[in-house]
Parts: C-alpha cells; structure tokens; sequence
C-alpha cells in the first residue's frame, strides 16, 4: 500500500471511526446515551458498536484478509439483526466509511490526491458488506432456530398437545401433528 | 460530494419507522404512534381464559373478547375512556404510593439508561421516566389542576385510543424488574406504574395470553402447566427415582402430609421443565440428605404467581393458596424453591393481601437450629438461605470436584436480589458446591443486575425477537466472562430465568449452559449410604459420571 495512504488513515483513524460509530448508533431513535457512555457493560449497543468499528477499521485500512472481518462484523451484527431494522438499515452503516474517509481527505488539501487510491479501500469495504448481509441472514435463522427449540422443549408439549387430559378437551384447533 | 451521498446512504435505508438520521427524534414522544407489528407483541389472552378467570369470585377480568393488536380495530368497549379514567381514579386513592409516584418524579434522568429495554432498543419509551410519563400525562391531564388548564403546555395529555395503545406496548415492554427504581433518587418504584398500567388494560379487556393462561391454569388446577394432581405426584415420583438410580439412595417424599414440619413449594416449571427437573432434584437429594420433615402439596403445586403480572386481586388469591395449604396442613414453616417473582409477592405484598400468616411459626431450622427473623412476618424462607445455613454450620458434605466440569458464573435473578436482598447466600453457596466460579462486571450483579429480558409473562416465543433485545445487557455481561475466564454454565435462582436465559445463551452465546444453584449442590452432595452411578471413559476407566443429575440413566 502506498506509505502516504496508510499514513493518512492512521492520521485520521480516530476521527473516521468517531464519525462512523456516530453515524451507526444515529440509527437508533434515542441515540444520545449510547454515543455518550464508553462501558460496554452499562451500554451494550454503544460499547460494542464502537469496539467492532474500530476493530473492522484497522483491518480494512490495512488491507487485511476479509475473512478477518467477520469478528467484529458480528459483534455488530448480531445486535441490529434482531432490533427493528430492516437488513438494508441494519448493514447500511457498513457502506458509510466510504463516504466518512473520502469526505475527511477531500478537506484536507495534502492528502485530497489520495481520493484516487482509495480503490482497494472501498472494495474491502464492500465485501465487509457483503458479509454483513450474510450474518444478518445467519443471525435471523439462528433467531428462528432458537425459537423453534423453544416451542419443541418448551410447555407447549404440556400444555397444547394430545397428552391424555387434553383429549379430553374440546378441539381448540391446536396442530393435530405435534410429536408426542 | 461525498456528504451528499452520505446523506443519500441515510435516505436509502430510512424506510421503517426506527431509523432516523439524527440523534434527536423527528417528532416529539408524544406524537410518536406505538405501531404493532408480527414479533413486538405478544399475542392477546384467548376469550376463553379471560372468561374463565371473569367467572372466578372476587376477581374482575370484564370485556372479554377476540382482538388482535395489529388490527386497527381493537373492539373496545363503547365506554373504554370512561372505564379508564374511573380505574384509575380509584387506583389513586387506594394505592397512596401511585399518588406519590405520579406527583414526586423530577424527570432528572437517573433511571433513563438503566432499563435492559432501553438499552437493547434504543427507544427513548423505554426509558423508565417516559414509560412512566404514558400514564403521568394522562394523569396531569385529568387529575391535576394544571392539566385541566394548561393541558399539553403543563405536559397533560387527553386519553386517547393512540395512548391506550401505547399503554399496551410498553408496558408489555417492562418486565418490573426494578433496576431503574434502584437509581431513583425518590425511590419511585416504576415496576408498580407498570403493574397499574396492565391493571388498567384488564380492565377494558386488554391482556396477553402468556400472562392469563398460566394464571387461569393456577387457578384451576394449582399450577402453571394446568396439570393435575395425580401428574404432578407422578412427575415428582420420577424424579425421586432418578435420583435414586444416580445416587443409589432412596428418595422418601410425600404429598399432602399433615403435620409436615415444612411445605415445600416451588416452581412448577422445577418438575416440569429443563433445566429445572435437575433443580428439583437437587432438592431432593438435599432434603433427603438431612432427613428434613418435609412435604410436597399438589394443591399449592405452583411457587410463581402470574397474579403479579395481571392485577392485585388475582395476586392476592393465587398468593393465599399458599398460605391456605400451609394452615390446612399444620405445617410450621414453608420452604420455597428457587423462583423470581413469587419472592417479590411473598416478601413485599403477601402480609399486606393473606397476612399475618400466625398460624405458622418463625422458621427454624431443625437441623442447625438458626431462626430466620428475617421471614419472621412471611414465615417463608428461600431454600438459598436455608442450604447456606446447613452449610455455614457444617451440616452437610460437598464435594465440588463433582462439578469439575462446570465454570460457573452467577446471575441474579431480579426478585430475589432487588426485591428481597438475597445476595451472598447463593455466592456463598457457590464457594462451596464448584472448583471455581467468576463474578460478571460489577454493574451488572447484585442490586445492579440485568433482567434475563423475559420476566413477568413475558417469555413467550412470539417476542423472541424482543426478548434478545432486552437480554442483551446480561447476554453481553455472560460474553465478557466466557471470553476471559471460559466460563461455561450460567448459574441462577429463578424458574423463569433458567428457562428463558437457555434460550438468550443460545443466540448471544451459544454453548453456555443454564443451570439452578440447587442443581450445582445436588451435584456436589455426598450422600450417607450412596452408591453413585458409575460410568466407563473412552479407555474404559471406571469413573464418576461427569454429567452428574443431568445424566440420562
């Protein structure tokens, strides 16, 4: 990688990825505590939003494998697939490093001439997205499988299924299937 | 340039209602619709059940109906705001502390931050000062002087449909665990606005069915699961067989003795559920163990009281079935199970709705002969308090190398630790029945800890989704400790912890297990006369089998 390049990153490293973690937790309707208090333990979304963006931001700045990036891809992901977004709205602020670091370097008249190499930059940044959607899937399946294991162990075979009180029950139109 | 597209990025995304490009919401809290919607609702009480529970003496659960929440129609009574409004006139002047709460909050903020809802959501409605405010505002607008003048300006708010059903969300949205309570510098309990929010709900009708089955079931046959006396004999009798098949010892329980020295009473879900069966077998090995003069009752078959989360009066009687066995059966003392809220009833509302419970004696332990002063009104003590006393006077032999395949962390069950101050006998218990055991980061234990994000009714798996959200303060604290420490198991005193936190470690940290304290201390007990079970390792070396009461024999 050019030597100017990742001086600029390492420069602006902690201003791009404030602006990140800024932009990320703006998508929550009450978004002020969470960009405010630093323990991850009192402020789960806020803590670990910034902890997975910092860390996914020294390795797309490096250039490092993308199969790096699925810790703290899913550190972050694995909260907002279960929150109330939609999978664009919860992968979206992935994309928004590009813009952050393009817009950061533009005002800066010294390094605005590496706008042009931040090619290899934004595709990480790409496939950091691609793999964002597919932890979101992942997360939605095993959020399904967890509720499916849920109604298999769970009172439902005690209270709704053909165990021989309930037969003596009027039909109330509970799945006639159910493994017993 | 590149801000224009930055923008454009927000804009493509924004398309639901939770996504908002700044830190400060586009309309006002007030103007904000609560929108319903597959996966944040749980789902309305079936006719039946609320008819049912109508029909019983002394209980009210009127406007029994079909309805759905998604529906814009939620077929209210004709009369619903004038039902409402005399509700909670009447609620004003019987609760002098709802009269307390809704006039001393100085909006300061302290308990803002604290709720698990709220953090895991990012909705400022779950902030606990504006859950509180949905019925402050209609408060102000109708009972105070300031509100019928000044209405809005003086932060009043007339009764609407759109209110009442932000009622419904949010409160279905708080599980009363009361940690925001512990910050409130004027000791406003927000867990009981929640309570006469859904109080008030019940009265036009407005439930769920994860909350009113349960309690109907109680009702009717002593138990949550709505089983039978003869069931629930049988399931204990398995239990004490496994117990003898792992330890060679013979079980001998009974039933509905009178002249017990001890009712035994805890949650259903201990007999009938995993993980909670091995629980229950902890504490017959235990009682056994000590030879204890104890019994089981089939009729007060249920620790946990889905009353508490439904209205004061269906509290007060499936409390008083407790109380009624006890005096039925001349017991001296009863003992309860690891259970969540029942501790909150017994020990905040129980001597107010059934007490004094006189006919029963201060609970002495026969074995050490410590009195519990502190169940002196209750007569009812936590089989925490009481293992930790046999303990502490050397009255029973552990082993915890028989739980050397567990690293546990301990989680405090809200009721237990907020509402009754149990909070070093099951650490204490721990230091003695495990190798080893780590604590989770200070400000989520103890007074501080976090909901399992699934209390008071609400861990049903219609709102799984929800309750990841709220579990994810404590999911996240059990990540911590597995990642410094490898810790495997998370240990607990409540049923309805060990049912749902199995389920939160399954998507925050899967591979976790979920555990009862009395099940660590079954496992850890050397018994008189025992004979383990033994098993055979890969060499074919004889050994102790690792599984402890989870082996399936």
């Amino acid at each position: 990688m050019d030597l100017d390049l990742a001086e600029a990153f390492r420069n602006y490293e902690d201003k791009i990825v404030n602006k990140w973690v800024d932009y990320t937790l703006s998508s929550y309707k009450s978004s002020v505590f969470f960009k405010k208090s630093p323990d991850k333990f009192s402020n789960p979304v806020g803590g670990n939003t910034r902890e997975a963006l910092s860390a996914l931001f020294k390795l797309l700045a490096k250039n490092a494998d993308p199969t790096e990036f699925a810790a703290p891809l899913e550190q972050i992901m694995r909260i907002r697939s279960i929150q109330e977004f939609t999978a664009s709205e919860a992968a979206g602020p992935v994309f928004a490093v590009k813009h952050i670091t393009r817009a950061l370097f533009e005002k800066d008249s010294e390094r605005k001439h590496l706008i042009s190499e931040l090619y290899d930059f934004e595709f990480a940044v790409d496939l950091a997205a691609l793999q964002a959607f597919d932890l979101y899937m992942q997360c939605r399946e095993q959020l399904y499988l967890v509720r499916i294991k849920e109604i298999k162990t769970g009172t439902y075979i005690l209270t709704d299924s053909r165990c021989p009180s309930n037969l003596l029950k009027k039909d109330t139109g509970t799945p006639a299937n159910f493994p017993v | 340039m590149a801000l224009a597209k930055l923008e454009q990025l927000s804009k493509s995304v924004v398309q639901g209602p939770s996504l908002s490009t700044g830190a400060v919401p586009a309309k006002d809290w007030m103007d904000t619709p609560a929108i319903f919607k597959e996966g944040n609702f749980a789902y309305p009480a079936k006719q039946e059940k609320v008819e049912y529970l109508d029909s019983q003496d002394g209980i009210d659960f009127p406007n029994a109906r079909i309805w759905s929440p998604d529906e814009d129609d939620w077929k209210l009574p004709e009369n619903w705001q004038e039902i409402i409004l005399k509700g909670l006139a009447e609620r004003l002047e019987k609760f002098r502390s709802l009269k307390i709460f809704m006039d001393c909050c100085v909006r300061c903020g302290a308990c803002a931050d604290k709720c698990h809802f709220f953090l895991g959501t990012g909705d400022p409605k779950n902030m606990p000062v504006l859950r509180a405010e949905l019925l402050r505002s209609v408060y102000r607008n109708d009972f105070t002087l300031a509100g019928k003048l000044f209405g809005k300006m003086a932060g009043g708010r007339e009764m609407t449909v759109g209110v009442l059903k932000e009622w419904f969300m949010y409160s279905y949205q708080c599980t009363e665990c009361r940690r925001c309570s512990v910050f409130c510098p004027y000791g406003i309990d927000t867990a009981e606005i929640t309570m006469m929010l859904r109080e008030l709900l019940h009265l036009v009708g407005i439930g769920i069915n994860w909350i009113l089955e349960p309690a109907s079931n109680s009702n009717r046959t002593g138990n949550h699961m709505g089983l039978q006396p003869h069931t629930f004999k049988d399931n204990v009798d398995f239990l004490a067989e496994d117990v003898e098949a792992l330890t060679g010892v013979k079980v001998n329980h009974s039933f509905n003795r009178k002249g017990a020295e001890v009712l035994f009473i805890t949650p259903s879900a201990d007999v009938f559920a995993e993980p909670g069966l091995y629980t229950a077998m902890g504490y017959l090995a235990l009682f056994e163990q000590i030879g204890l003069d104890y019994t089981w009752s089939t009729y007060a078959s249920e620790g946990g009281n889905f009353g508490l989360f439904t209205n004061n009066e269906l509290m007060k009687k499936l409390n008083g079935k407790m109380y009624a066995e006890a005096k039925r059966l001349g017991v001296k003392y009863i003992i309860g199970g690891e259970c969540g809220h029942m501790w909150r009833v017994v020990h905040q509302y129980m001597d107010t709705m059934n007490g004094p419970a006189d006919f029963m004696e201060v609970p002495k332990s026969s074995i050490t002969g410590t009195v519990f002063d502190n169940a002196k009104s209750s007569k009812m003590i936590h089989i925490s308090e009481f293992t930790a006393d046999l303990i502490k006077h050397g009255k029973i032999k552990l082993d915890p190398s028989r739980n050397a395949n567990v690293l546990p962390t301990f989680h405090d069950s809200c009721n237990p630790a907020r509402a009754m101050g149990l909070l070093d006998e099951p650490r204490y218990i721990l230091d003695h029945v495990v190798p080893k055991w780590h604590e989770m980061p200070e400000n989520t234990i103890r007074e501080q800890t976090f909901c399992c994000g699934s209390g008071t009714g609400l861990n049903t798996d219609e709102i799984m989704e929800l309750r990841m959200r709220g579990g994810l303060p404590r999911a996240n604290a059990v990540k911590h400790v597995i990642e410094k420490h490898g810790v495997n198991m998370l240990s607990t005193v409540c049923a309805i912890d060990r049912a749902t936190l199995t389920s939160l470690m399954d998507y925050w940290n899967p591979g976790c297990g979920v555990c009862g304290l009395s099940e660590l201390v079954g496992n850890a007990l050397v018994m008189d006369n025992e004979k383990r079970a033994m098993g055979y390792g890969a060499d074919g070396t004889e050994s102790e089998l690792p599984d402890g009461l989870r082996t399936m024999l």
